[in-house]
């Protein structure tokens, strides 16, 4: 803090941890605390609303007699105790019925435990599913990404990746509006099939399109930072590698692989993390006719069920997962979170 | 590299790769310029430029597009400084406390973007503030200055330490030294930032989905059309945002190649 | 000794490197001997390294072939030859601890890995980093990182090592240790050692020969002596040492020498390539083959000037003398009987101290 206020001195140096401060705390911070809260309680009828209720009903009771009471009694003296006590009466009846239908928030892993068994085998599927596409991502894009960086004169490899700029900067949603132009019962593809006398097939009912979409959508996200790392792999790493006699499987798997680490690492997680919590391939591809994504699930209890608290909860458990998905590539491939963030 | 062989089968590997990534590009674009709806290429009823006028004529989208770019203006107000600070900060902090203040930092990034936009929208309910723009902007501000955040801080690194301190050994203040040497060196930086915060806002679907409540952006109302069913006019913005891109990689690409013959014209 | 190879002989026969227009290499006979430390030095650009990229097997010659040991290298992998490279930057494997960068070549040719590590270990002990096998490379100095390249080089036990400039990242101390290392070991294996350097320091103090090439060509192929002393084109006599250059005409020839008229005057001088009376041609004059003359002093040349400036060396001093047409250059040894120089000097030479060559592209122009 003495640092900063030396360099850019007291003004300035307010300013900035000020700033930062509203960022980390208020924008970060603050709102993931809040949701982890949420995530452990419900809001439930009061303990003892039953006694309660027997009460209130015990009270209701004795206004209907001192109705009756009133209507019966002989002088306004005691018309007005009368009076006096059903005003008493109504109070304790306007007291306890607030008392018995004010919830109270009590803390509770119930929320949790709202993922039954079908719930369950959805997140299970989105998690396996996106494991899917990151593999398939990755080996896919690993020939290219080195191929692009290693093989290419360097111009043209510039070239080449400013190309891959257009579909990766088109909105991932008209990405994935394309694949179900051509996956549609009626599109290119059926078409295309039936020539040869095959189908047509009704992929996106089938939950295939969301997977073909998902690849699509997020291959890009593999191939940048894996040729951003091969690109500063010294070619004269995989010619001494060759000169010592490595063929090319093993220049890979002892050279070229464990220099990629960072960017394979990067791919990966970012692949990983999109898919699993994507919300628009599946609410696209589907419309509803396949078994949703855990992110549907989420939206549903937030915006149809309206039940924040397991919403939270739904959240939550992608977000552990995820973090998770992050802790054991970090450890997988011995790279540190300052060698990902780029 | 390797044999002859093994190179030819990775060139057609690539080329296969390229069609890949292209061709639904292409057909999303022919289908724009088809006649006939739901969008096509296997039936085809002629050249037509009628989805561009729907697309004009259509409220939704043009509310929406006026949404979006309230909401990228108001990211990038707030995302820009945010991210500064938090890497002006870093740099004069001590190696724990760094290394801390970065891992929390960069966290957004590795967080879906739903996490963010649910987050968000919980977080203001509490103040009976609802789900809408406002919520929308934060939820994308607390993302995009990480980006804003990482640009910065790659920038500061490069930035020669004692210039700051030569300005200041001749007599400027902290501020002074600030916006005469350290503003001007990250200007190249700022409008870099601002471009990518503009479109990392614009095209966001994710985050802002969750955060917007009952509003919506360009990018939202394009998610809800294609729900129900598909429409040319969707193939059209797509039309939009492939001209808009090519269009920057072109320019980028220029700017580029004029800076590399002003370097050698330089050197020579 | 733990390496035991013999050098292989290396034949370039009429190879040539063309990448599109670019004639990288003309067409190039050369032969390197068995077992000799062989240098090829140049200028960058004039397709030294192209060369040790044919011999390595990077590159297929455009035309011609290249032999080792008598053997065409046509179509052979750089894995198969009986060669190792050092690289220019080294190219040692970053995220591998030294011994398995030694060990590498081994373990490529499926050594156990308790042999290839006793062999790892064995050659780095050889090269003094016996207790560095466990270390990164980058835990390393410049000069333990020249030699871990060495040993993994060696542990391939290759007929012939190739050296890409691999001492221009150390600075001046070390890499003249390393020169004297490097001359060591390769009298101790015996391997054929081809080195490529643009320092004429490191060609003419390792080399037993030395080819000095220029945009694609050889111009000259001798030893240290033969290159310094006897120059075959103004090239090599401008490239290699320092010299002084005066131009003129030939007006007569006597036998093996000329006698050359320059604006400085007529002197006579050794006359290699035979150019006769009306040629136009350089005088090239080594600084050390000047001499400051003392009164009554004579020599069969003689030119006379003023002292403009005397830059102290150690050893020796550089005088610059204006002749008035030119500033000639002089290496003075300094000594206790040398009186200092001031004012008009008279300078001298034997007639066998120049050496007139035919006019042609210098390493200055």
């Amino acid at each position: 803090m003495t640092e900063l206020r030396r360099a850019f001195g007291a003004p300035l140096s307010a300013l900035i941890v000020f700033l930062a401060g509203v960022w980390i705390l208020g924008l970060i911070a603050a709102p993931q605390i809040i949701m982890i809260e949420q995530s452990f309680w419900t809001m439930q009828r009061p303990e003892g609303a039953a006694e309660l209720s027997v009460r209130i009903d015990a009270l209701y009771n004795r206004l209907d007699v001192l109705a009756l009471d009133h209507a019966a009694a002989a002088d306004d003296a005691a018309r007005a105790a009368i009076d006096a006590e059903r005003v008493e009466v109504q109070g304790e009846i306007t007291a306890l019925e607030a008392q018995e239908s004010t919830p109270v928030k009590t803390w509770t892993l119930s929320n949790y435990a709202q993922m039954g068994q079908a719930h369950l085998a959805i997140f299970a599927k989105t998690i396996l599913a996106s494991l899917a596409v990151t593999a398939i991502a990755f080996v896919v894009c690993y020939p290219i990404a080195f191929a692009i960086a290693k093989l290419e004169p360097p111009r043209r490899a510039a070239m080449i990746m400013l190309a891959l700029v257009v579909p990766y900067a088109i909105n991932e949603l008209l990405r994935v509006f394309a694949w179900q132009m051509i996956l549609n019962y009626s599109g290119p593809l059926n078409a295309a099939l039936g020539l040869v006398g095959i189908g047509p097939i009704p992929f996106l009912e089938s939950g295939t399109g969301v997977f073909v979409a998902m690849v699509y959508a997020y291959i890009l996200f593999m191939v940048f930072p894996l040729y951003n790392v091969l690109e500063t792999l010294d070619t004269n790493q995989i010619e001494a590698a060759r000169d010592l006699g490595a063929g090319p499987l093993q220049i890979h798997r002892r050279v070229v692989l464990p220099h990629a680490r960072p960017g394979i690492a990067v791919g990966c997680i970012m692949t990983f993390m999109l898919s699993a919590g994507s919300y628009a391939v599946p609410y696209i591809m589907t419309r509803g006719t396949a078994d949703p994504w855990f992110t549907q699930l989420v939206y549903n209890r937030f915006f149809q069920a309206t039940n924040w608290n397991v919403g939270a909860a739904y959240a939550l458990s992608l977000l552990v997962v995820c973090t998770g998905f992050i802790f054991v590539m970090m450890r997988l491939l011995k790279v540190r979170l300052k060698d990902i963030a780029k | 590299m390797s044999g002859r062989g093994s190179g030819l089968i990775l060139r057609v590997y690539m080329a296969l790769f390229f069609v890949y990534m292209f061709l639904p590009l292409g057909i999303m674009v022919v289908a724009g310029f088809n006649a006939y709806s739901p969008p096509s290429v296997t039936v085809w009823q002629g050249f037509s430029l009628q989805w561009f006028g729907e697309l004009w004529a259509d409220e939704r989208m043009r509310s929406g597009l006026r949404n979006s770019l309230i909401i990228a203006g108001s990211v990038i107000a707030l995302a820009l400084p945010m991210g500064l600070a938090g890497a002006l900060l870093l740099g004069r902090l001590g190696a724990r406390a760094a290394g801390l203040l970065y891992t929390l930092m960069v966290s957004p990034l590795l967080t879906p973007g739903i996490i963010l936009g649910i987050s968000t929208v919980i977080f203001w309910r509490n103040f009976d503030v609802a789900g809408g723009l406002f919520t929308a902007i934060l939820a994308q501000t607390t993302f995009v200055a990480s980006y804003a955040m990482l640009m910065f801080m790659a920038r500061l690194q490069r930035q020669d330490a004692t210039l700051e301190e030569a300005a200041r050994d001749l007599g400027a203040t902290p501020l002074q030294a600030f916006r005469r040497i350290t503003l001007p060196f990250l200007r190249p930086t700022i409008a870099t930032a601002a471009v990518i915060a503009f479109l990392q806002s614009f095209e966001n679907y994710n985050t802002t989905m969750f955060a917007i409540g009952g509003q919506h952006t360009l990018v939202t109302e394009i998610g809800s059309r294609m729900r129900f069913g598909l429409s040319p006019v969707v193939n059209v913005i797509g039309i939009l945002f492939i001209i808009a891109t090519i269009t920057c990689a072109v320019v980028w690409a220029i700017l580029k190649e004029r800076e590399r013959g002003a370097a050698n014209g330089a050197s020579a | 000794m733990t390496v035991s190879a013999r050098g292989m002989e290396i034949t370039l026969s009429a190879a040539a490197v063309r990448f599109g227009d670019f004639q990288a290499v003309h067409p190039t006979d050369l032969t390197i001997r068995a077992g000799e430390f062989f240098s090829i030095l140049g200028p960058s650009g004039c397709g030294k390294t192209t060369i040790l990229r044919l011999v390595s097997g990077f590159l297929d010659p455009s035309e011609g072939d290249v032999l080792i040991g008598g053997r065409s290298m046509r179509g052979i992998a750089p894995s198969d030859r009986p060669t190792a490279l050092i690289f220019q930057n080294l190219a040692l494997f970053p995220l591998m601890p030294v011994w398995e960068n030694v060990a590498f070549g081994l373990e490529m040719r499926g050594w156990s890995k308790a042999r290839r590590r006793a062999r790892a270990i064995e050659l780095l002990t050889m090269v003094a980093l016996g207790d560095h096998a466990d270390k990164l490379p980058s835990e390393l100095s410049g000069g333990q990182r020249q030699r871990v390249a060495i040993a993994r080089a060696l542990a391939v036990e290759p007929a012939v090592l190739l050296l890409d400039e691999p001492l221009s990242a150390l600075d001046l101390k070390l890499r003249q240790h390393m020169r004297t290392e490097l001359k060591q070991l390769q009298r101790e294996t015996g391997i054929t050692f081809v080195y490529i350097t643009h320092d004429q320091g490191e060609a003419l103090t390792m080399s037993d020969r030395v080819a000095v090439m220029n945009a694609g060509r050889l111009v000259q192929l001798g030893t240290a002596d033969d290159l310094y002393d006897r120059p075959a084109n103004a090239f090599v006599a401008t490239f290699v040492g320092e010299t002084n250059r005066l131009t003129g005409r030939i007006d007569a020839v006597e036998g093996k020498r000329a006698r050359i008229a320059t604006p400085e005057g007529p002197f006579v001088a050794p006359n290699p390539a035979g150019l006769g009376v009306g040629n136009h041609a350089f005088l090239f004059l080594r600084p050390e083959r000047l001499h400051v003359l003392t009164e009554g002093d004579s020599r069969a040349n003689m030119l006379a000037g003023r002292l403009v400036r005397r830059d102290m060396e150690g050893a020796f001093s550089t005088l610059v003398i204006d002749t008035g047409q030119s500033h000639v250059t002089v290496h003075r040894v300094n000594g206790g009987d040398a009186p200092l120089v001031e004012g008009a000097v008279s300078l001298g030479f034997s007639q066998d101290a120049g050496v007139i060559l035919p006019l042609g592209e210098t390493a200055n122009d």
